[in-house]
């Protein structure tokens, strides 16, 4: 990484610089994007994806003769999952390292208290990984989404109900940010496309035993089943309703049934449930196939979301630089405010707020042990099954 | 929409809580056991817990072992851990303030989570064992909670007739009881502290083998199971063995039907309540006295 001279002072070192190769040296010093991400701790694997997206995007850059006529170097650290980390990283970043720009960290809870740092120092930070409503609407001028909101993660499956004539919902969620932040704007739709939400219920975050709410949802018989999940709820939640024969005609989840674990766990339990992503391998998006073959060729592993949309954040900031001709903060952020594009990632416009308004989350359906997208249907790869057999069936 | 609770509603929703009962009563033994030997709150009890459901992992994803058949292993790896532990760390501040062993198996408990996240990462993990349900008239009754209760009970009643009918066992009771009077009539404290330990750590490996077929498996799933023997053990009354059985099944109980009737984001709350309504009329728990 960028701190290659090591213990060596620094103040020797750039004097040597500035000796030898100053006009040169001046003309090409490289952009240094600063980050801190979450390499370690709780978020280690997600925030791993992201750097690793980074990454791509700066060669990228670097291959198509850099930034403004410069290379792009990131100057990276590891927050280790901890917001307070993170905040001190930032300020750390701007005041001793002096980058020239900033990216966003990962998660809701980090960026939003990075933002606070970032905004003080008046740097633009796009926050490809923070997905939650409050961190836009707070007044902020620097800071850009890039990801859904957390509200419209169930679009898909309430849309589908309703063009299927489908009446009833019932939505439950782990009690934290995130999930309720989903359930909520679950509610919302449904209630916009003339569903009736018979339940809405919340449970505790390490909830293992669902039966009571189960027993709830069986008794009131709902069409939809909308569930505000992380994992390990969504897959005890699928074991009880096959244990207690809860068979809604859609059951829907947002985090947990797109990922390939789930199906690994509940094997053919899985059929048939909807799971909700930002972003699929197979989606025909400009750049897509490119950046998948060429992430795929550096680090071995199939991209995530995380890794598409870190990757798609980048490019969107390099872009606004581009058109702006500068990096002035300002400058950028008027850049930032007025594109529209589609990335390998999907859609990107925002509002006067820097929140996200265009990208669309992609409803996907287990079918035959296979993610198939189903919503919606301009980038949809497959019909979805409908509607759900038995359970013994499956 | 409004709901009608039915009686079928409610006789499933008892035995659900029933069988997780049974569950919480079998883990919540081991920590009372603790507790009533040295006075010593083990914080690190469900970081044990998660250990053994690892350990049952482990076993069905290397080489398919049957994660029931994994309790002898679990159970005998997770003694010895607890043995160790005593041994080595809690033995050395069974005499000091309470505040130290709290400090100590919170320590524990934090490097525990902490190792195994470094070992096994944090990636989610299960075993696909036992799925769907028997079911008699209205009732559907899980393959893997009715397995889990069953195992649960046996164990259960193992360690009462342990504690109960054996020289060890009796000596185990009358340390609990009073250490200088034990330590006057022979029997070696020090021992009977290891033993203890042993026992309990092996209860909660017992309810994480158990559970593993149940839940996803991460490192910090632990911590809630060291949350809910707490509550079983004073309801129940800390430092009485068969009140971790009275605890269990009621915490069990009050968990699901207030999920029922009230909404499952209380669920918590109102065990908590409980637990406040029993500490103000009955200090000493449910069952008071005996040991």
């Amino acid at each position: 990484m960028t701190l290659a001279f090591g213990k060596v002072p620094t103040a020797v070192v750039a004097a040597a610089v500035a000796l030898t190769f100053c006009p040169i040296a001046e003309a090409q010093a490289p952009i240094r994007i600063g980050t801190s991400l979450s390499l370690t701790g709780t978020y280690a694997k997600p925030g791993t994806y992201q750097k690793e997206g980074y990454d791509v995007c700066a060669d990228e850059l670097n291959a198509k003769g850099g930034l403004l006529g410069r290379k792009v170097e990131f100057v990276m650290y590891d927050d280790q999952s901890m917001p307070a980390t993170a905040v001190k990283l930032y300020e750390k970043l701007i005041t001793e390292d002096k980058v020239d720009a900033v990216m966003g960290p990962y998660s809701s809870a980090i960026s939003e208290a990075v933002a606070n740092v970032t905004e003080k120092y008046k740097k633009v930070m796009v926050s490809p990984l923070a997905a939650t409503t409050s961190i836009f609407k707070k007044g902020r001028k620097y800071i850009f989404m890039v990801i859904s909101p957390a509200e419209v993660y169930l679009e898909g499956l309430i849309d589908m109900a309703a063009k299927r004539g489908l009446k009833t919902v019932a939505v439950i969620h782990e009690d934290t940010l995130f999930p309720k932040a989903s359930a909520t704007g679950t509610v919302e739709l449904a209630k916009k496309r003339g569903l009736q939400v018979v339940l809405q219920e919340a449970y505790p975050k390490g909830n293992t035993d669902f039966s009571a709410l189960l027993v709830k949802i069986k008794a009131l018989n709902p069409d939809v089943l909308a569930g505000g999940t992380y994992f390990d709820d969504a897959v005890a939640i699928t074991r009880q309703m096959k244990e207690l024969n809860v068979n809604p005609k859609m059951f829907g989840l947002t985090v947990g049934g797109d990922l390939p674990e789930f199906y690994d766990l509940l094997k053919q339990n899985a059929e048939y449930i909807y799971g909700s992503t930002q972003w699929d391998e197979s989606l025909p998006y400009p750049g897509q196939k490119e950046f998948v073959a060429a992430y795929q060729k550096r680090f071995k592993h199939e991209a995530s979301y995380h890794a598409a949309a870190g990757y798609a954040g980048c490019l969107i900031y390099a872009e606004a630089a581009k058109r702006a001709g500068s990096l002035d903060a300002d400058k950028v952020r008027d850049e930032l405010l007025k594109l529209k594009t589609r990335t390998a990632f999907g859609d990107y416009a925002v509002d006067a707020d820097g929140f996200q308004t265009a990208h669309k989350m992609v409803m996907l359906q287990w079918q035959d042990g296979k993610r198939v997208v189903v919503w919606p249907d301009d980038l949809a790869g497959g019909k979805p099954r409908y509607p759900t057999p038995p359970w013994s069936q499956r | 929409m409004t709901l009608a609770i039915t009686p079928a509603m409610i006789g499933q929703v008892v035995i659900s809580g029933l069988l997780a009962g049974a569950l919480y009563a079998m883990v919540a033994l081991g920590l009372g056991l603790i507790f009533g030997v040295m006075r010593v709150l083990n914080v690190a009890h469900g970081p044990l817990l998660m250990l053994g459901a690892y350990t049952t992992f482990w076993l069905f994803h290397w080489i398919g072992l049957n994660p029931y058949v994994s309790l002898l292993i679990s159970m005998p790896l997770l003694f010895a851990v607890g043995v160790a532990l005593q041994r080595f760390l809690v033995s050395r501040v069974v005499d000091a303030p309470e505040l130290s062993s709290l400090l100590l198996t919170f320590g524990v408990s934090i490097a525990l989570v902490n190792l195994a996240q470094l070992a096994f990462t944090s990636d989610l993990r299960s075993v696909e064992f036992l799925t769907g349900s028997f079911s008699l008239g209205p009732f559907a009754f899980s393959k893997s909670r009715i397995i889990a209760c069953g195992f649960a009970v046996a164990i259960t009643l193992a360690a009462f007739v342990f504690l109960r009918r054996t020289r060890l066992g009796k000596a185990i009771r009358a340390v609990s009881q009073s250490r200088e009077v034990a330590q006057v009539c022979g029997i070696d404290v020090q021992r009977i502290h290891l033993l203890a330990f042993g026992v309990a750590s092996a209860l909660a490996a017992a309810g994480g083998s158990l559970v593993a077929v149940m839940v996803a498996i991460q490192p910090d799933m632990g911590q809630i199971y060291t949350f809910k023997s707490f509550l079983v053990i004073v309801l129940g009354g800390a430092g009485n063995y068969p009140g971790a059985l009275v605890g269990g099944l009621l915490l069990g109980l009050v968990e699901q039907l207030s999920s029922l009737f009230l909404t499952t984001q209380v669920n918590e709350a109102v065990a908590y309540v409980l637990l406040v309504v029993v500490l103000l009329i009955r200090p000493t728990g449910i069952l008071k006295g005996r040991v």
